[in-house]
């Protein structure tokens, strides 16, 4: 569990969360994908805190402010898709190409 | 937790959570079933927040399992009303530009493994003996307290901004969310809803034109 | 932190979750009885072990293509988090099983990973009944889920700790339940979701032909049925009652005696309440309880200034 592993974890994460939310059709597995990004870089945060930055009480906060925006996207992001099937009846991002309405 | 140099357990722990973790995220993206795919997503969240415990993250693991048990559970119900195949009965594939995705999904792994691998980090080890909930509740509320309050603010606006989005009276005026709410008429000769049904908005017809609203 | 060997803490875990189980079932069937009119008899120390047997020797059903993985975890999943919760419970001055430094979060977290395997007993079936009652008990969840979240926080503002024996420690003087009077209703309220019991019934309900149990049988519905009796077990005690604090007795015999009273309580609302319907009960717990939280939670901050 050294700092090289975990980080190399965490880009993982990343990389595979870039993978599906670039890859996937449906707004909603979109929002998956950024999840699983902001998964793999609060544990980057983390393992940084705890392994390279000595339990510097701001590597802390930096993951409580990560968590906080992974709600906030998540929240806006199911309203937005409400919405915007309210208005157009789509669910793919591929009809979200014009923004007029 | 242990000590400056971790047992073989917690290193062989900490092996079984990221492989789970990692593979359970690729699974999301290949399985058939919404539920299981937002349930896959809950087990990486879990074993992040795990390896996080094992860090020496007292509040903050717990903290991620708290909070994304929540959100998964809320998900479960979108993916299930806005996706094509809740069920997982048939096959589906609904990507597109999958090598792009696949290409830059690659290329950012291998940028973050090199930084990983050949970066120079400081290496200062996590005091086990320290109250690290306590050192963040000071954090917090002392040095912090305009990032906290931020935050909040921000989370306000969220909440308020979600309740305006999504709220049955729409931007469009009464009503209109129902318009687009209910799913279309199966059978063509009956062409519209019967009267009663849903009252007549005053911008149904028109998606394009509001002027009102700016 | 407790000095505890390895192997004996799964067993003290085990012997408390069955000491717990059986305790609930025999208040309830006693408190239904006596609310019923019928005799209040010992039969009833008895009948558990009757409705076990009974239960036990039922073949166990199958649906069609269900989630095999998820149906047989999910009864496993309550019973480790019920134990899990039990766990948590400070027993005397210097021992509790698990004493972590975040103990009323870990408590968020056992009861929020219950409405999930709730809503896999349900799902995983592939039936009608279960998976509507899987996605009603989601709603009710969701909302008693936040009521937990400020009463717990508001009972862990005078201890300035997250940590369950700490609380305890705090109710030196005055127990939470007389400093913080809506926090032990609104508590009651939740221990009576993560159960789903009686009023708040809403994922093994009658009405469903028994909710996510409708597919269940055998000793998979036993281990159910005995998770959510030992949920009803839960920390209203510890955090609102004084746990171990009180004179004379040992401090493990005092949380016992407060556990079973918080047992009769919850089973008096299970027998005396109907059903809530589920939209009725989310207006509620949005409009009126969490208001509720949030003045309890003002009041322990202004008690703490």
């Amino acid at each position: 569990m050294t700092l090289t592993t975990v980080l190399v974890v965490a880009a993982a994460l990343v990389g595979l969360g870039l993978w599906g939310a670039l890859a996937q059709q449906s707004i909603v597995m979109l929002l998956m994908g950024i999840e699983l990004m902001i998964n793999g870089v609060l544990l980057a945060a983390g393992g940084l805190w705890a392994l390279a930055a000595g339990g510097d009480p701001k590597g802390q906060l930096l993951v409580v402010v990560a968590m906080a925006v992974m709600a906030v996207e998540m929240a806006i992001g199911f309203a937005i898709v409400v919405a915007v099937y309210r208005a157009r009846q789509v669910d793919l991002t591929d009809g979200l190409d014009s923004m007029a309405g | 937790m242990s000590g400056a140099q971790p047992s073989l357990v917690v290193h062989g722990a900490f092996w079984v959570f990221a492989l789970v973790a990692v593979v359970s995220g690729w699974r999301v993206f290949r399985t058939d079933s919404m539920v299981r795919a937002t349930f896959l997503l809950l087990a990486s969240f879990l074993n992040v927040g795990a390896i996080l415990l094992l860090l020496g993250g007292a509040y903050l693991g717990i903290a991620l399992l708290f909070m994304m048990t929540v959100e998964m559970t809320v998900m479960a119900v979108f993916m299930v009303a806005f996706m094509m195949n809740p069920a997982g009965l048939n096959p589906m594939s609904m990507v597109h530009q999958p090598r792009v995705a696949a290409v830059a999904g690659w290329a950012v792994f291998a940028g973050g493994a090199a930084v990983a691998v050949w970066g120079r980090f400081p290496r200062r080890p996590l005091d086990p003996a320290a109250d690290v909930i306590g050192a963040l509740g000071t954090e917090l509320m002392g040095r912090s307290m305009l990032i906290f309050e931020t935050a909040g603010v921000a989370l306000v606006a969220t909440m308020i901004g979600s309740v305006v989005l999504s709220s049955r009276r729409s931007r469009f005026g009464d009503e209109a969310g129902d318009i687009g709410s209910l799913p279309p008429m199966l059978d063509s000769a009956a062409g519209t809803y019967p009267p009663g049904v849903v009252s007549e908005p005053a911008g149904a017809g028109h998606h394009g034109s509001h002027g009102d609203h700016s | 932190m407790s000095g505890l060997a390895v192997w004996a803490a799964p067993l003290l875990v085990a012997v408390l979750l069955a000491g717990g189980v059986y305790a609930a079932a025999v208040i309830d069937l006693a408190t239904g009885r006596s609310v019923a009119g019928t005799g209040l008899g010992p039969s009833a120390l008895l009948q558990p072990f009757r409705r076990a047997a009974l239960t036990v020797v039922q073949r166990p059903s199958a649906t069609e293509r269900p989630d095999v993985v998820m149906w047989l975890l999910a009864p496993a999943l309550y019973l480790g988090l019920a134990a899990a919760g039990l766990a948590l419970v400070p027993l005397s001055p210097t021992f509790a099983i698990a004493d972590v430094q975040a103990g009323i979060v870990v408590w968020g977290t056992i009861e929020s990973l219950v409405i999930v395997a709730i809503f896999l007993h349900g799902w995983s079936a592939n039936s009608l009944q279960p998976l509507l009652a899987a996605y009603r008990f989601l709603a009710v969840g969701v909302s008693y889920l936040l009521l937990s979240m400020f009463v717990l926080i508001a009972a862990a503002i005078p201890a300035e700790s997250l940590a369950t024996g700490q609380i305890v420690v705090s109710q030196h003087g005055l127990w939470n339940v007389v400093r913080q009077p809506l926090g032990l209703p609104l508590f009651l309220i939740v221990a009576l979701g993560s159960a789903t019991w009686g009023p708040l019934n809403v994922a093994d309900g009658t009405d469903l032909a028994g909710g996510t149990t409708a597919e269940v049988s055998g000793m998979p519905l036993l281990m159910w049925r005995a998770a959510r009796l030992a949920m009803l077990t839960s920390f209203a005690a510890t955090v609102f009652l004084g746990g171990w604090q009180g004179p004379w007795l040992p401090g493990p015999l005092w949380v016992a005696v407060k556990t079973l009273l918080v047992l009769v309580v919850l089973a008096a609302a299970g027998h005396r309440f109907a059903r809530v319907p589920t939209e009725r009960f989310v207006t509620i717990c949005w409009v009126v309880l969490l208001p509720l939280s949030f003045v309890d939670l003002a009041v322990a901050g202004v008690g703490a200034l």
